[in-house]
């Protein structure tokens, strides 16, 4: 075992069953670890001709050097492979507490590649290392192979990530599952398990994970846990949770908004989704994954609809985006969604999208195989989940291949004169065919977030602070004193940030890009370290560079300084662009939905708007590309920022492939 | 009364619980008191304290441990400590007599140079709570951290205190009553 790291990387080839283990210290110093190693690899085994779904697919499961420690949010597991969903880099992160015994086994990272003849599931257990037969374990959803795998192992300790049906049938949206609700939700994770025939990994470690100077790193870990319990924000997050801010976000207009939503001008017609009156009834007490003290997940027993959890934006999908109003078929669908293994925000969107076909006589019930998809319908809703997951009907399969092949399946059964002459992909909210959040792109910062999002969303590029000056006027429980101070310290933050003077003003496009550049910076930095993204200015939460920086040189032995880590953080993400723009992505694929340009927030306290146009977006991103050293004509890494980076093979590769801007012909020396 | 383990130590195990030796408080030894309602499972008791008395993050070698039960959506999270038994199993079966009672925090604590690692303690202990550590294979429990127990300051939530033996009954009367309160009160309970 050393320093922080378990050391090795476990190397599986699921075709043959070869086990071989990697150090894991040729990647360490670079890339730190987590989604930071997992990139590296991505790009020296994955590339545009690679099938997502096919066995030369290869998924990576990375924990990073601060998982399992005494570090807050100790618990990340950071998922990646190519995506069937975008054919990019698919990336996902779980909590819970998978990771820390990953590392405590002696491992960092998990590289399946191939595919297994039948169902299997891997076991580890230290440094044994089997395939199992899991054919009588598929099916079961994932809160049953949980508990099967435990029993068989005869190990309640055992730690389990797994697929639901959705995966097994390489429904493209599905999920990898761990616990309850613990999911690496976006991007088709579990559709990439199932294809390779893997319902589970199940592990337990008993080995510890060791530091360099124990009294440093436990002092380095007190300052970090100090800094979340005395930020602003914690006390609230730590006993509401997020209900009372995505409540806000909905009266704010700024949730669950599209053109679909256009036509709902009363917030809440029947007075029923009001979530933090649904906390109250029927919450019974927070949890969450290890390590964390903010603990972000509700409990709820439900009289007649059983136990589970909710967090974040699983109130606002299942109810705005798809005009349902009743709070216990949200509930019901959110605990569907995480029986069956499937990614509740692209279901979400997905059935807003045919919805919103359907509302406007663009497709009827033949092209859905009789559901009606009325807004807000219990049936319809129901209906296209199941479908989408069990792929048991022509409808089901074609959602569960995602958007794109949705709309060419409407496109090519309905006349173009119903379509009123374009494809009906222009109504679907997608980034790269990335069913899109609730979060609303007509925000200038968040138009960016999702245009440059790393895997095509917008969540580790978003600018929380602009989210929070929208959001802070109409905040539930608060004094009006504290919500002008809320918006005042907004704009004083983004203000410290870019010496711009109207940086934190909403409307504005000052500073917006350097906002989502320096997010991204950061968030990437707790993706690396095997932590949790939600400690750090993400959400207010103020973990710095400094607090990651002092942890690891304690727990390592070594200085690490604030500076590795931004760079690290930065090269990663040059290495995952590298990739996507080898994969194919460029310039014009970071955009939003074109209906979205120029259109304001639709209804709530911001209504009539924000909005962002085409203009006003692309001058976003000639900003942001010139501070990430990318180039303003293809997007594409320049071969001085690869450099710069010690990337001279990746600008060697991509100037083989020809498309390494600023590339005179010189030789990488490889 | 001789052999009998708990009172072989300084023969006078009962005054360890009068005020007079607990120091100028006025109090009695604290003691480790769960509250399960409010564990939210996050384990940071266990790393904590691993990290403190064995100078790693490792769960297995903590003397504190968070049993989490899982049934359909229904979590549980039950954090396991050592109760510092009055008539302490793991102290009296011990046949090389290497537990005994600290004298200023009332917790059994183990002399690793007596210990035979034998497991006895780990056998008679209901709770669990003693382990043969697999590194060093000697018996391993909590022992107070000395009277400023680590894990309860990085319990978030309280579901771990360290509160006098004489008060602890009466916390958990009062957060069992709260309810009780607000309901008897009806609109008029602002501000419990």
């Amino acid at each position: 075992m050393s320093q922080l790291y378990g050391g090795k990387i476990l190397w599986i080839d699921l075709s043959s069953g070869a086990v071989i283990t990697k150090d894991t210290s040729g990647y360490a110093r670079n890339y730190i670890g987590g989604r930071g190693i997992n990139a590296r690899i991505m790009y020296e085994n994955v590339g545009p001709q690679t099938d997502a779904l096919g066995p030369q697919n290869i998924i990576a499961f990375g924990t990073g050097p601060l998982s399992g420690t005494l570090f807050p949010g100790c618990s990340r597991t950071d998922v990646m492979c190519k995506s069937p969903v975008t054919n990019l880099i698919a990336n996902a992160n779980v909590g819970g507490d998978w990771a820390a015994e990953l590392k405590y086994a002696g491992f960092d990272h998990v590289v399946l590649t191939g595919r297994a003849e039948h169902p299997v599931y891997l076991s580890v257990r230290n440094d044994i290392v089997e395939l199992k037969d899991a054919r009588h374990l598929w099916g079961g959803t994932t809160w049953d192979t949980q508990r099967t795998i435990k029993a068989e192992l005869s190990d309640p300790e055992v730690k389990v990530l797994c697929i639901g049906p959705a995966g097994e049938n390489m429904s493209t949206f599905a999920t990898v599952h761990s616990n309850v609700g613990n999911s690496a939700s976006r991007t088709g994770v579990g559709a990439v398990l199932g294809s390779k025939n893997v319902k589970a990994l199940a592990v337990r470690g008993t080995g510890g994970v060791a530091v360099a100077d124990p009294d440093a790193f436990f002092e380095a870990c007190v300052a970090a846990h100090d800094t979340i319990k005395g930020a602003d924000y914690y006390e609230e997050l730590a006993t509401l949770g997020v209900v009372q801010a995505e409540y806000a976000y909905v009266l704010s207009g700024i949730e669950a908004g599209s053109d679909a939503h256009d036509g709902v001008r009363d917030l809440d017609p029947q007075g029923t989704t009001d979530y933090p009156a649904f906390w109250k009834e029927y919450g019974h007490k927070r949890t969450g994954c290890m390590g964390c003290p903010v603990h972000c997940m509700e409990n709820y027993d439900v009289p007649g609809h059983g136990s589970a959890v909710m967090s974040c934006e699983l109130y606002t999908q299942l109810t705005w985006e798809v005009r349902n109003f009743d709070m216990h078929l949200l509930y019901d669908l959110v605990k569907q969604c995480m029986l069956m293994g499937i990614d509740n925000t692209s279901t979400a969107t997905m059935i807003q999208f045919v919805m919103q076909l359907y509302d406007l006589g663009i497709i009827d019930e033949s092209l859905t195989d009789g559901i009606r998809m009325e807004w807000g319908s219990k049936e319809a809703i129901h209906g296209a989940l199941n479908a989408m997951v069990l792929r048991n009907t022509e409808f089901g399969d074609v959602l569960a291949q995602g958007m794109k092949a949705t709309a060419e399946y409407f496109d090519s059964r309905v006349p173009s004169e119903r379509r009123g002459g374009t494809s009906t992909y222009e109504h679907a909210m997608q980034v790269n065919n990335n069913p899109m959040y609730g979060i609303n792109p007509r925000m200038n910062a968040m138009a960016l977030g999702y245009a440059i999002g790393r895997r095509s969303d917008c969540i580790t590029d978003l600018d929380t602070n602009q989210f929070d000056t929208i959001t802070a006027p109409i905040y539930p429980g608060w004094t009006e004193e504290h919500r002008l101070a809320e918006v005042e310290y907004n704009y004083q933050t983004a203000r410290d940030l870019t010496g711009l003077q109207n940086a934190g003003d909403p409307e504005s496009l000052e500073g917006k890009a350097q906002i989502v550049h320096d997010m991204g910076i950061h968030t990437g930095l707790s993706d690396m370290a095997g932590t949790c993204k939600w400690h750090t200015k993400w959400l207010f939460l103020d973990l710095r560079p400094e607090h990651y920086a002092k942890a690891l040189t304690a727990g390592l032995g070594r200085e690490v300084s604030e500076d590795d880590l931004l760079r690290a953080s930065l090269r990663m993400r040059h290495v995952e662009r590298a990739l996507e723009c080898k994969m194919g992505r460029r310039r014009e694929n970071d955009t939003i939905p074109a209906k979205e340009f120029g259109k304001p927030v639709s209804r709530g306290l911001w209504k009539g708007k924000l909005g962002v146009t085409r203009e006003q977006l692309e001058g976003m991103k000639d900003e942001y590309y010139t501070l990430r050293g990318w180039d303003l004509e293809t997007g594409v890494p320049t071969a001085a920022t690869l450099h710069e980076f010690g990337l001279d093979d990746i600008a060697s590769d991509l100037a083989e492939r020809g498309i390494l801007p600023g590339w005179t012909g010189e030789d990488f020396g490889r | 009364m001789v052999g009998d383990p708990f009172t072989r130590d300084d023969g006078n195990g009962m005054k360890l619980t009068d005020s007079a030796s607990a120091g100028t408080s006025g109090r009695a030894p604290s003691v480790l008191h769960v509250d399960a309602e409010k564990c939210t499972g996050c384990r940071n008791c266990e790393i904590a304290c691993s990290l403190a008395n064995r100078s790693e993050c490792n769960p297995v070698r903590a003397r504190v441990y968070v049993v989490r039960n899982q049934k359909d959506g229904h979590i549980s999270t039950v954090p396991v400590v050592c109760r510092q038994c009055r008539d302490a199993l793991c102290m009296k079966m011990c046949p090389a007599k290497a537990l005994r009672r600290d004298t200023t925090t009332a917790a059994v604590i183990v002399d690793a140079d007596r210990c035979l690692g034998c497991r006895t303690c780990v056998e008679v202990c209901p709770f669990g709570a003693p382990a043969v550590d697999y590194r060093t294979g000697k018996a391993d429990k909590c022992d107070l951290c000395n009277g400023d127990p680590t894990c309860v300051k990085f319990c978030s939530q309280g579901a771990l205190s360290f509160v006098s033996a004489e008060d602890e009954s009466f916390q958990r009367k009062r957060a069992m009553v709260s309810g009780y309160v607000e309901y008897l009160a009806g609109d008029a309970a602002v501000g419990i």
